[in-house]
């Protein structure tokens, strides 16, 4: 979706860099951080639509990271960017939540594509979220006060 | 090299075998053979001995005998010269009645005769003519004229035969008077043989001079000097060997004397020494035979067991070497497994980058167009290579990944026989135009196994894609797929044989490193067979491969009916 908010996180600078080049040119607005610890600073003074996390990095890596942003109870849609080619680390963190799973090196359109399909998903569960928020304040008016609390 | 290394095993197992063979015999045989020899003339000595003072004792008891009988018919003499007159003597058939009373028992006296002190015969009874014959000038006339009664040594006399006469001298009424008998040669000749020693035992009796008083009976005749004679008079049984000469061959002899008393005549015995001492000399070899019997069984079976040892020992060293093998192959799997994970790591982000890099220039040419033509295609060219050669290395990373990464198995029960089934229809297009056929000799009987297909199925895949290429030389060939159940039953096993260009002894011990290929450059990564070993391995089996140049190669595939235990299962 053109405009997309896109946290681009990743110890490679210059990899980081050069998509960040590379998704602007495609119309995403991207926000590029080198470790997890600046990645849940940045989220935590803004919304993003899908976060783009490598799973290795130095410190906090991707799962650890992935587990933090699920504690913020925000609604985004993680990515996993993985050199390394195992199931493994991507399984694990596929049940704690993330979208999906591209290992590096990666065809810009492939990532393109999966950037989509989880702001997809993003979209559809703030709808969804909407919604239930919509319900709540149809069925209690003075629930309006609390919803943005 | 391998040639090398296994001769000087073949020379260190020989050296075992000969140490065995060594020290079985020092403690064994020759503690035996010490005893048994020891034991065997110890008792061969003592049996000799023993042997040797019987046969003195008999001879002594000959003696005895043969003193007795002339004693005896000395005494007979004597009483009848004291209890007749010379009158009664000469009445007529008085002599001849004596002679017959004498010899009614045995045949001992020849004749009788009484003869005056001028040495004419008075009376006379026996089978010669000599009542004419005047005996003052004969020895024996004078000694029992001097001595009152002798017996003489053999002579030929007036009778002109060899015989011994017994005389005793009667004094009556101023007149002196001589009673003689001629003993019976015949007879004191069987009463001096009859002792039995041997076959070859001879007895004879000698006079004090040397002279045979009997014939023996190995030649030597009566009346002559026996040769090799030595006087010595004495008492006692001698015992002595002597080397005769037996017809054309030395013979030893073992001679047993002794002196009789009156007359003193020298009673010898001869034997031949080997057939006397032939009961010791039987016991003697018979004991030897079995001990050295005994022996020589002992060293057969001690070859034999030996034998056997040291080719078990050979077998467990051989055992312990593969295993060592397939330890120091699993290793070097593993730390190259490590390592290529890192590199693969460490080289996908720079990939990572270099990919980017070709998308921001593919973004920027869309954006300004190249103006110089020739540029514009050479920059789509080389970005397009640049491209090719990042997946290209992408592909191969992922290869050492999955090499290096294999930590899960999802474990499912697979029939062999059908599994093989799916893999060859898989392969026949390919195998058919490349002009190779398959020919699977599956054993129905056949349990399935509980294993990871997918892993089975990339490990299959592979050899079998070997074996295609490795007809490429001759562009036809026979793939033979056969399956059947482990010598242990505890498993089964799968052949994959191939009659392509065969592997080469030098090679055949590197065909599972990693990244060993004789594939040209870009063909082949060399990680293959090392993924199907480390695959085999993890599932529990292992790999045996036999190859001959030119003629094809067999891998022989053994799967453990259930995997491992420690295996780490998914599914």
């Amino acid at each position: 979706m053109i405009g997309s908010k896109i946290l681009l996180v990743d110890d490679e600078e210059i990899f980081c860099n050069n998509m960040t080049k590379l998704l602007q040119n495609r119309s995403y607005k991207v926000t590029a951080v080198y470790n997890g610890e600046s990645a849940i600073k940045a989220l935590e003074q803004e919304k993003y639509d899908v976060v783009v996390l490598d799973l290795k990095m130095p410190g906090m890596n991707g799962i650890a990271t992935l587990k933090q942003i699920k504690e913020l109870g925000i609604i985004t849609e993680t990515l996993l960017l993985t050199g390394h080619g195992s199931i493994d680390s991507a399984v694990e963190a596929i049940r704690l939540g993330a979208y999906d799973f591209l290992t590096k090196p990666c065809e810009i359109d492939e990532l393109v594509e999966k950037i989509e399909g989880a702001w997809r998903k993003k979209d559809d569960a703030w709808k969804k979220d909407m919604e239930e928020k919509l319900k709540k304040v149809v069925e209690s008016p003075s629930a309006v006060f609390k919803l943005f609390v | 090299m391998d040639k090398r290394i296994e001769n000087k095993k073949n020379i260190q197992y020989s050296h075992l075998f000969r140490r065995f063979i060594l020290l079985t015999m020092i403690c064994s045989l020759v503690p035996l053979l010490l005893a048994g020899w020891v034991i065997n003339i110890r008792y061969s000595r003592f049996a000799r001995e023993r042997m040797e003072k019987t046969l003195e004792t008999r001879v002594d008891y000959h003696r005895k005998i043969i003193e007795i009988f002339l004693k005896e018919n000395k005494t007979r003499l004597d009483f009848i010269a004291r209890t007749h007159t010379i009158a009664s003597l000469k009445a007529k058939d008085q002599l001849n009645h004596i002679l017959k009373s004498l010899n009614r028992d045995s045949w001992t006296l020849t004749d009788i005769g009484i003869i005056d002190e001028n040495g004419d015969h008075m009376a006379y009874v026996g089978p010669y003519d000599l009542m004419d014959k005047n005996y003052i000038d004969t020895f024996w006339f004078k000694e029992v004229m001097e001595r009152g009664s002798y017996t003489s040594d053999m002579f030929m006399g007036f009778r002109k035969e060899p015989h011994f006469v017994m005389a005793v001298l009667k004094h009556e009424n101023g007149r002196r008077w001589i009673l003689r008998a001629t003993v019976n040669t015949e007879c004191f000749r069987s009463l001096v043989e009859n002792v039995r020693i041997g076959k070859t035992g001879q007895v004879y009796i000698l006079n004090s001079k040397g002279i045979y008083q009997t014939s023996p009976s190995s030649g030597g005749e009566i009346m002559t000097l026996a040769p090799g004679f030595e006087s010595k008079l004495h008492g006692d049984v001698t015992f002595r060997f002597l080397e005769a000469n037996h017809t054309d061959r030395k013979v030893r002899q073992i001679v047993c004397e002794t002196w009789l008393k009156d007359p003193r005549w020298l009673l010898v015995v001869r034997v031949n020494e080997n057939e006397f001492f032939e009961e010791v000399r039987y016991a003697n070899r018979a004991t030897l035979v079995s001990l050295h019997l005994s022996a020589l069984i002992i060293l057969i079976v001690t070859v034999l067991i030996t034998r056997h040892m040291v080719s078990v020992i050979k077998r467990g060293d051989r055992e312990v070497e593969q295993m060592n093998e397939q330890l120091i192959q699993a290793g070097k799997l593993a730390s190259i497994g490590e390592l290529s994970a890192g590199v693969a790591h460490e080289i996908n982000n720079p990939l990572a980058i270099i990919m980017t890099e070709i998308q921001l220039l593919l973004d920027s040419k869309k954006r300004t167009p190249i103006t110089d033509q020739a540029f514009g295609e050479q920059f789509v060219d080389s970005l397009d290579q640049i491209d090719k050669q990042v997946l290209r290395c992408k592909h191969i990373t992922r290869n050492l990944l999955k090499f290096a990464r294999r930590t899960h198995s999802v474990m499912e029960t697979v029939d062999i026989n059908v599994f093989l089934k799916e893999v060859i229809d898989l392969m026949e297009r390919e195998a058919k135009s490349d002009g190779i056929k398959f020919t699977p000799i599956l054993d129905d009987s056949l349990p399935t196994i509980l294993s990871d297909p997918s892993q089975l199925q990339q490990v299959f895949l592979n050899f079998i894609n070997n074996a295609i290429e490795a007809h490429e030389d001759n562009g036809y060939g026979v793939i033979t797929l056969t399956t059947g159940l482990a010598k242990d039953k505890n498993g089964i096993v799968i052949t994959v044989a191939d009659t392509g260009s065969g592997i080469s002894h030098q090679d055949i011990g590197r065909i599972f490193d990693p990244f060993f290929t004789k594939k040209s450059p870009g063909r082949g990564t060399g990680l293959g067979l090392s993924i199907c070993y480390s695959i085999v391995k993890q599932l529990g089996g292992y790999i045996h491969v036999e190859s001959e140049m030119g003629k094809g190669t067999c891998f022989t595939l053994t799967f453990p009916l259930k995997p491992p235990e420690d295996l780490n299962m998914q599914g």
